[in-house]
């Protein structure tokens, strides 16, 4: 049914896909399997029309196909579930689910709407609400089936479904495997990229892994087992990667007993000390985020206690948080992180901002210090101070967010995907200076989906699944396949 | 990799550069083609018209930084303003309290709108609603009438606004004046780096521990100052105020924002780019006026300049939105 | 009673439009005639019309700053027309046809350059203005005595309504049922409820940005046209406030700023009660200036009424939707 072939794709000097081929037979359902930055998301963009690959070629049918344009693509017989989601808080749920679909006349009667969407909604589960209702009131998970919906109702040719199940119960989860398989079996193909390997040995027919923009020729599911796919999808990288570890030693800078937290079910307690690095894996959805958030004053704690260095912490924003000398950086690095359009010179001092102005007056002398500090130890180019940050690559961008903390003194620094947009060259060096920080004293805790990343950097490791800690201890003791398998589900679900 | 000339860069320069290359371009095109542009008095009442104006338009350029586009409500604070002062002046209260009240108004004005503005998020209606209340008690003191100085005393101490030191009226003085100081102000001053990076992305700077909705505030008190200053002279040259005055002010310091490169989106600008723009349209009205051209047409002359400078500036920054 | 958002949003409106009737009918006798009413209906025909048209553009997330200057140009033209001899209808149909396709222009610049809308129709509104001048010539339009039976013919009145007061009705039954029912119209709610998700699930960009103009500029040419035509003179100048009051009369009917929500019903209710408000305080004798006061501090109760309310609801609804991310 689709056939790609030798489909390149760079972005600037980074390259995302390298002479991919990928195939997908009518009516299978063909998994979609790698690490952050393996190239998934891209090629599922090139197939939706939002990006255009730099060479290669894209058969639908044995029949040549130009996907320039989401409406290309639609008309190919291609529709698309994002990870982001488009849903209209003020338009009923019947509205979302046709939106964008202008096929079946120009009136649009309420009740017609609802009627029409009544056998989409029951596949997917949402059957017992009221299609008249506005989507605002529906949760996440709800949203992302209405989403599945909007797909079942474009009757597509080829669906591709990016991470469907990430924000899901498992009751709703198994609906959407049901979906899957019903629309498999009307001969619609599907492309399914999940984290969650259980769902792969549950739903897919193949296989394929993406690495480093590279794919493995696709193998059918009964090939592997679970460790095999760990294996294929984690490689081996430069051992040069990651500075080496180091034991906790120093105080306990701070303690969390029984937090939870919107989006934590179980409550969390855990320590960390100064100079240690404690990082948090888990995919979108399990918890690692949510806790940073909280430690961070951007989430509401509902339950527990935090100190800091002794003393009650209770932060109630993040302001305050900064304030007590906790350091947020989030994973949204081009909304939170950095002013694109500033200087760089002003991006890095924006959060001390008091300590170099004197009288009211910025002291020029003082934030070139400043800066200067900062560039020295994060290898900032000093001479582009005065360019807006927006012409710096992704991983200067990511030194810039995360080095302006520098500057306040911070006792602890938090981040979410501390390398996420940042290719690979660069990621060796954002590790070096993590470590360098906790080195002087800092404590970071850093939360990331990339469980290599994790096990490479951190000093001690917390897995979350499904919003639970599933696993707290020493990296050293703990391997790399261990952290893979608990933030994948891999134990529940394998048909090896 | 970085480009060696980055793109996002040179887009500053364009804004910076387009509203002086364009200002120097029309003057030698007037130039040339119209003698009587080339005066020393033709030059002096270009710089008049641009005072007032280009003043509100100065302070309206800090509302436009922070981020929230503009302030709808100057014509009608200057009018309410006016009225103040002369209505003080006129009540014995003497000239320099009256100022100092005008001003402590003015700010308390500011502070007002700024606040609501964080309540409800948008600058635009904020400000029309305000103005509107504004327009309903400048009526309301002046009872619609005309208000006139007539004490001598008073009368004395208003010479200032008429005075011309060097040949130059001190409104046009006020205007040079508050250029510079808002021009420091924006790039040395701690407020004014806040006010900047607030415009910029409110997202970082609240990240960063910023307090983005004072620097909302501060935008509008700094606005406010400019239609009390517009006011206060106008009353001083004029020995009257009237409930009508300023009514179409609003529009214009709007228009020399936008034609002097400021970004609508915010955090980045000078006022000193607004005082431009506002003295590019002073030349350009000249100029039409010279040339014998009608309101009417000089009118929809400068709405085509707004747009195109407009469309111009966005389409090279990348059609960012 | 258990009634659905919008429902109950609509309900409460209503009820304050009820509330302040009954407060200033009791204080003004006239507006308990049916000829108070008729004049009160008549007096809001103007702000209808426009606020009809900028309300369409502000379901869309945008904003039409033009519109007064369009109105302008609009009387100009159709006291010019029929001076010219030209039939009632056909004068109105050519001058509102033209104002919408000059709308639709603006519409699909806008979406061509991907431009806010605030500053693309701050410079059409200087210049409009400045076309008013010019089609007018710097002067005011009077119609010809010969023609004058023609204001006469829209100035009729039939119990409480007149010719104005019926078009706006129909306007807003017309515009409300687009909105509300057509594919094209759900468009317009689409891009301004969120405008990446629209784009994001293949909502078109053009067409209702294009549509959403043209109407704002046809509506305003609409209530330009019938009252200059109705007071038998055009002055290129004027117009000027009712860009305010339209949008007031948009934001105190529900119409939100971000776009995407409110309706052509609620525009309605908020219209009658900005009316009766400032109507009533006229007709107690206060000066004009006070009417202008009393229509602003109403808006400002109204938003910061809603936004207050709005950030309850936010503090309630936090839990739900921020659960699993993260």
């Amino acid at each position: 049914m689709l056939r790609m072939a030798q489909v390149s794709k760079h972005y600037g000097s980074s390259v995302a896909l390298d002479a991919v081929d990928f195939s997908v037979e009518r009516g299978e359902v063909m998994a979609l399997l790698g690490e952050n930055g393996a190239g998934k998301s891209t090629l599922v963009k090139v197939l939706a029309g939002l990006e255009q690959p730099d060479s290669g070629t894209i058969e639908i049918e044995d029949r040549a196909v130009d996907l320039r344009s989401r409406s290309q693509a639609r008309a190919a017989g291609i529709a698309y579930v994002a990870q982001e989601l488009s849903i209209l808080d003020h338009m009923s749920v019947a509205e979302n689910v046709f939106l964008g679909d202008t096929s079946f006349g120009w009136l649009r009667r309420p009740s017609m709407l609802a009627k029409k969407a009544a056998p989409f909604l029951d596949l997917v589960g949402l059957g017992s609400i009221d299609p008249l209702k506005s989507a605002g009131s529906l949760s996440i998970a709800e949203r992302q089936l209405v989403e599945i919906a909007r797909l079942l109702s474009r009757s597509a040719r080829i669906a591709i479904l990016d991470e469907p199940t990430a924000a899901l119960s498992d009751a709703e989860t198994a609906r959407v495997e049901n979906v899957v398989m019903t629309l498999a079996a009307k001969g619609c193909s599907v492309i399914y990229v999940t984290h969650r390997l259980g769902e792969v040995f549950r739903l897919s027919q193949r296989v394929t892994i993406l690495r480093n923009g590279r794919n493995f020729p696709a193998f059918p599911t009964r090939n592997i087992d679970v460790d095999g796919l760990i294996e294929r999808m984690l490689g081996r990288r430069l051992d040069q990667m990651f500075p080496p570890r180091r034991a906790g030693e120093g105080d306990v800078v701070m303690s969390l007993r029984g937090c939870s937290t919107p989006g934590v079910r179980l409550p969390v307690s855990l320590e960390v000390r100064r100079g240690e690095i404690l990082g948090f894996a888990g995919q979108l959805g399990s918890g690692a985020g949510a806790m940073i958030q909280a430690i961070a004053g951007a989430r509401p704690l509902t339950a527990g206690t935090m100190t800091l260095e002794g003393c009650s912490y209770a932060p109630r924003s993040v302001r305050k948080a900064i304030r007590s000398g906790v350091a947020y950086c989030s994973d949204d690095r081009k909304r939170d992180g950095i002013f694109l359009g500033r200087p760089i010179l002003e991006n890095l001092s924006a959060p001390a901002l008091e300590r170099v102005t004197r009288f009211g007056l910025i002291d020029p002398r003082r934030e070139r210090n400043l800066a200067n500090g900062v560039a020295e130890r994060f290898e900032i180019d000093r001479r582009r101070f005065g360019s807006a940050a927006r012409t710096l690559s992704g991983g200067n961008q990511q030194k810039v967010a995360l080095g302006k903390w520098i500057g306040t003194d911070p006792k602890v620094l938090l981040v979410e995907e501390p390398t996420r947009g940042v290719d690979v060259g660069a990621r060796a060096e954002i590790y070096r200076h993590l470590r360098t920080l906790a080195d002087q004293g800092l404590a970071v805790i850093f939360a990331s989906s990339d469980t290599q990343e994790v096990h490479g950097l951190a000093d001690r490791v917390a897995t979350f699944y499904h919003g639970r800690l599933v696993r707290l201890g020493n990296t050293d003791a703990i391997s790399l396949e261990d952290v893979t398998r608990d933030v994948t589900d891999a134990d529940q679900g394998a048909a090896a | 990799m970085e480009s060696a000339r980055p793109p996002g860069d040179r887009v500053r320069v364009i804004r910076y550069a387009a509203a002086l290359v364009t200002l120097a371009a029309t003057l030698i095109v007037a130039g040339f083609t119209t003698p009587a542009f080339v005066t020393y008095d033709n030059f002096l009442a270009i710089v008049r018209a641009a005072s007032i104006t280009g003043i509100v338009a100065v302070g309206m350029s800090f509302v436009t930084i922070s981020g929230n586009f503009f302030a709808l409500s100057a014509g009608q604070m200057a009018a309410f303003l006016g009225i103040l002062f002369a209505v003080a002046t006129v009540a014995g209260l003497g000239v320099p309290a009256a100022i100092l009240l005008t001003i402590a108004t003015a700010i308390l004005a500011g502070i007002l709108q700024g606040m609501v503005i964080n309540v409800i998020g948008n600058p635009i209606i904020t400000t029309i609603a305000f103005g509107a209340v504004f327009g309903g008690l400048a009526a309301f003191m002046s009872g619609n009438t005309l208000i006139r100085v007539h004490d001598d005393a008073a009368l004395a101490a208003l010479r200032f606004g008429t005075a011309r030191p060097l040949g130059i009226p001190t409104q046009s003085w006020a205007f040079f004046a508050l250029a510079l100081l808002s021009w420091f102000a924006i790039r040395t001053t701690r407020v004014g780096r806040l006010i900047t990076l607030s415009g910029a992305s409110p997202a970082a700077a609240a990240a960063s521990g910023l307090p983005v909705g004072l620097s909302s505030v501060i935008a509008m008190v700094i606005f406010s100052c400019g239609p009390a200053i517009v006011a206060i002279f106008s009353v001083a040259q004029f020995s009257l105020a009237k409930a009508d005055q300023f009514s179409g002010l609003d529009i214009d310091a709007i228009a020399s924002v936008l034609v002097g490169g400021v970004a609508l989106r915010g955090g980045q600008g000078s006022p000193v780019q607004a005082a431009l723009g506002a003295l590019l349209i002073a030349v350009l009205q000249n100029f039409m006026l010279l040339r014998g051209l009608t309101a009417g047409e000089r009118m929809t002359i400068v709405g085509l300049v707004v747009v195109i400078a407009v469309a111009g500036f966005h389409l090279a920054q990348g059609r960012r939105r | 009673m258990n009634l659905s958002a919008p429902n109950r949003d609509i309900v409460l409106r209503a009820l304050l439009l009820v509330l302040v009737y009954l407060v200033l009918a009791w204080w003004v006798p006239n507006f308990r005639t049916p000829s108070g009413l008729a004049a009160l209906l008549d007096a809001a025909v103007l702000t209808g019309l426009v606020a009809i048209g900028v309300g369409l553009t502000m379901i869309a997330g945008e904003m039409d700053l033009s519109v007064g200057s369009m109105a302008a140009i609009a009387g100009v033209l159709a006291i010019q027309f029929i001076s010219a001899g030209v039939p009632l209808l056909p004068a109105l149909l050519a001058v509102v046809l033209t104002a919408a396709i000059v709308g639709a222009i603006q519409g699909l610049l806008i979406h061509l350059l991907n431009i806010n809308s605030l500053i693309f129709t701050i410079g059409t509104l200087i210049g409009f203005r400045g076309l008013a001048l010019m089609l007018a010539h710097e002067s005011t339009q009077t119609l010809p005595i010969d023609k004058l039976s023609i204001a006469d013919s829209v100035s009729g009145h039939f119990g409480v309504l007149s010719p104005l007061s019926v078009t706006l009705v129909l306007a807003f039954l017309a515009v409300g049922f687009f909105a509300s029912r057509t594919v094209w119209g759900r468009e317009i709610y689409a891009i301004g409820g969120g405008r990446t998700e629209a784009r994001s699930a293949g909502v078109s960009l053009r067409r209702p940005l294009v549509i959403a103009f043209s109407c704002s500029a046809g509506m305003a040419a609409l209530g330009g046209a019938l009252l200059s035509i109705r007071s038998g003179g055009a002055t290129p100048l004027g117009y000027n406030s009712v860009l305010l009051d339209a949008v007031a009369a948009c934001l105190i009917g529900g119409i939100a700023l971000r776009g995407g929500r409110g309706g052509l019903a609620g525009i309605f209710v908020g219209l009658l009660t900005l009316r009766v408000v400032v109507s009533g305080v006229a007709s107690l004798g206060a000066p004009f200036w006070a009417q202008t006061l009393a229509s602003g501090l109403l808006l400002i109760l109204v938003i910061t009424g809603e936004s207050i309310s709005r950030t309850i609801m936010r503090r309630r609804h936090w839990h739900r939707t921020a659960t699993a991310q993260g």
